[in-house]
């Protein structure tokens, strides 16, 4: 504690987690690590980065405690169980079938994943600090492949977990995750995160062939110290549908990306997510989609609580490459402050380089609706209890999105919990 | 029932009521009429304690009880319902939520029991059939697409199932043609009794040819000038405001 994290310290440290691997993984790791240590730590000069500073925010700050909290199961669900980065075997339940354990892929001159594995959406991870970093020092994971036409049944819930104290994992810890939906293959997965890691990295890469169906749930559920860093990175084929929805309460510091390719006709992506977030926490959620073939649609809309003293940023980025004709996109952000000191930087950007497509985008950010807290008192309802309700109201048009009904409510069930747990800050807001 | 006395209210920093006074007694129907900018919306808003309605002086005698500086929710479990001339639509709440968290929270309130889930679902439904609302506006988001006469049998609904001893009708008849406005006089008809009073706040006479009212005021200029039976609204309709308020002042 209370040491400069370095880019060399990043990289050198080495941990008992990271086992020997194959020449194609060693020669990815040596890429990885160059890239790295070319770009280094990412800080606020960098655009994309202004609004987090992961340099500063590893700069000798005190290492959370391992915070005990119930985190969100879903029933009869699949399970890749991590604990303090490490891939627990004896407490998943893992679709042996479809899914191999990054380790072992590591360790396989031969594996069939060695030219998938970096370099999903290449474009975006050319000059990713993050994805240099997670790929030199990526530790444990999956890859999952769906084969063609099979749907992944029941759902994969990937529980990442941390119980030590984040002191103990200060100088990082990467997890990898690979899933690839072959034709016409379908899967839903929830990806959750809690305790408090000193620093974690992940990179989830995502490739879905031609009409695969992707729901993925992510949920970020780190305690106030924690410091994560994750990249979501998709690349979809003609008519392949990926649906994502992001609910994330912060952190000390959480950024969260999603970077996505669309390649073929009448691919389309849509994300909604929610963010609440309060105290000094930091939240950020990026977002890149590339349409780079014609007819395809994308989808992005966004909900944010902001009490306390916290500090969000949306940066929506919409590119549209020349020959992406007849493309639609659409982003909207809708922020929710409920106190004076909370902010939000809202930044959608537009890059056409087609001309016959249909983008739009807009943002709003204000206080509870005066006029709506004034109708439910005079019902009776009151006032403290009015505010919650206008809260949850608001995070349920985002929630009501999701259309499974056991996915729903888990994320339903982790909206609530957070408002139990921040009642005080929600309610009396100032 | 409710007693006023030379109220004087200020929004922001506006004078707008200067010296209300108004009494109604229990079971009884009061209409207040008045032009444009007399002061009907302010005298309904701080009625039920709207933030930004602030008393300057004078009295608002609830059920004997000085309410002025009472929160809205604690003058509703008291027995004040106002009647929104537009109610307000809020997503993400189901019109049902929304009303059993009312009726629970008026209920705990007043140190009474909470209708249990099936009285409370038996209530709803009894009510909503008589003003002709569906099952589906009771599970829709409050007030989210309704139509202008949906919102206002909604508005009775919500009066029918929290049993108000006085409700305050805020232009409740804008926007409502014919039918719906018969549906919603029906609705308040229905609840007039001896302990119950109303306080019938309208531009038109219209309204008025439906819910008959024991006693009509003239609101002018932040106060009341004339007071009459219900033939007084008649004579507004046929002579004008500002015949009728000439004569008056």
């Amino acid at each position: 504690m209370g040491e400069i994290i370095s880019i060399d310290h990043l990289l050198r440290a080495a941990t008992a987690l990271q086992t020997d691997t194959a020449p194609w993984a060693g020669t990815l790791r040596e890429q990885g690590r160059e890239k790295f240590a070319a770009l280094g730590i990412p800080n606020r000069w960098q655009e994309s980065w202004k609004y987090s500073d992961l340099s500063q925010a590893l700069a000798g700050v005190p290492a959370g405690t391992a915070v005990s909290r119930t985190l969100p199961c879903l029933d009869g669900a699949y399970v890749a169980f991590f604990e303090n980065g490490v891939l627990d075997i004896s407490r998943s339940a893992l679709p042996d079938d479809y899914l191999v354990p990054l380790t072992d892929v590591l360790a396989d001159s031969g594996s069939p994943f060695a030219g998938t594995i970096g370099r999903i959406n290449g474009t975006e991870q050319k000059n990713h600090p993050i994805l240099g970093l997670n790929t030199a020092r990526m530790e444990q994971g999956f890859v999952l492949r769906v084969p063609k036409g099979e749907t992944l049944s029941p759902p994969l819930h990937v529980r990442v977990n941390w119980t030590m104290d984040g002191a103990e994992s200060l100088d990082g810890r990467h997890i990898r995750l690979l899933v690839e939906l072959e034709e016409g293959a379908e899967a839903t997965i929830l990806e959750t995160h809690g305790g408090t890691p000193g620093f974690a990295t992940v990179v989830t890469e995502l490739r879905l062939a031609q009409s695969a169906k992707l729901t993925h749930i992510r949920i970020d559920q780190l305690g106030g110290d924690a410091r994560q860093s994750a990249v979501t990175l998709g690349e979809l084929a003609g008519t392949a549908q990926y649906k994502g929805f992001y609910l994330s309460e912060g952190a000390y510091f959480c950024r969260h990306e999603a970077l996505f390719e669309l390649n073929g006709e009448d691919a389309n992506v849509e994300i909604d997510g929610a963010f609440l977030v309060t105290g000094n926490s930091h939240c950020d959620n990026t977002t890149i989609i590339t349409h780079a073939a014609p007819h395809t649609t994308s989808r992005q809309a966004f909900r944010g609580v902001l009490s306390g003293a916290s500090k969000s940023a949306y940066q929506g980025c919409v590119k549209v490459r020349p020959d992406a004709q007849k493309t639609s996109a659409y982003q909207m952000s809708r922020a929710l402050l409920l106190s004076k000191d909370a902010r939000i930087a809202t930044k959608p950007e537009l890059e056409i380089f087609a001309d016959d497509v249909k983008c739009s985008h807009g943002a709003t950010a204000g206080e509870l609706d005066g006029e709506a807290l004034f109708f439910l008192r005079a019902r009776g309802i009151p006032e403290e209890e009015a505010r919650a309700m206008l809260v949850e109201a608001f995070l349920q048009e985002a929630l009501d999105t999701i259309e499974r009904p056991d996915l729903r409510e888990v994320a339903s069930g982790a909206v609530r919990d957070w408002l139990a747990v921040h009642a005080t800050e929600v309610i009396h807001a100032g | 029932m409710l007693e006023i006395n030379d109220l004087h209210v200020t929004v922001q920093d506006k004078n707008i009521l200067k010296g209300l006074s108004l009494t109604v007694p229990a079971g009884e129907v009061h209409a207040i009429m008045g032009p444009n900018g007399a002061g009907k919306s302010t005298t309904s808003y701080t009625l039920a304690g709207r933030e930004g309605y602030e008393v300057t002086s004078g009295a608002i005698k609830f059920r004997g009880e000085d309410i002025v500086n009472l929160p809205p929710e604690e003058r509703a479990a008291k027995g004040m319902f106002l009647a929104f001339q537009s109610p307000i639509e809020i997503p993400g709440v189901t019109n049902m939520n929304f009303l059993k968290t009312a009726v629970n929270s008026q209920a705990r309130m007043r140190g009474e029991k909470e209708p249990s889930a099936v009285e409370f679902l038996k209530m709803v439904r009894d009510a909503a059939k008589k003003l002709n609302v569906s099952e589906e506006m009771l599970r829709r988001p409050l007030n989210v697409g309704f139509s202008g006469g949906e919102k206002k049998r909604n508005e009775v609904l919500q009066m029918t199932l929290l049993k108000p001893s006085l409700a305050v009708l805020d232009e409740t008849d804008s926007g409502l043609d014919i039918d719906a406005l018969r549906l919603v006089a029906e609705g308040v008809n229905a609840l007039r009794g001896p302990d119950t009073s109303f306080l019938v706040i309208t531009h038109y006479q219209r309204l008025l040819d439906y819910i008959e009212p024991d006693v009509v005021h003239i609101l002018a200029g932040g106060r009341i000038v004339k007071s009459g039976d219900k033939t007084l609204a008649r004579q507004l309709e046929d002579q004008g405001y500002d015949a009728v308020i000439g004569k008056a002042a």
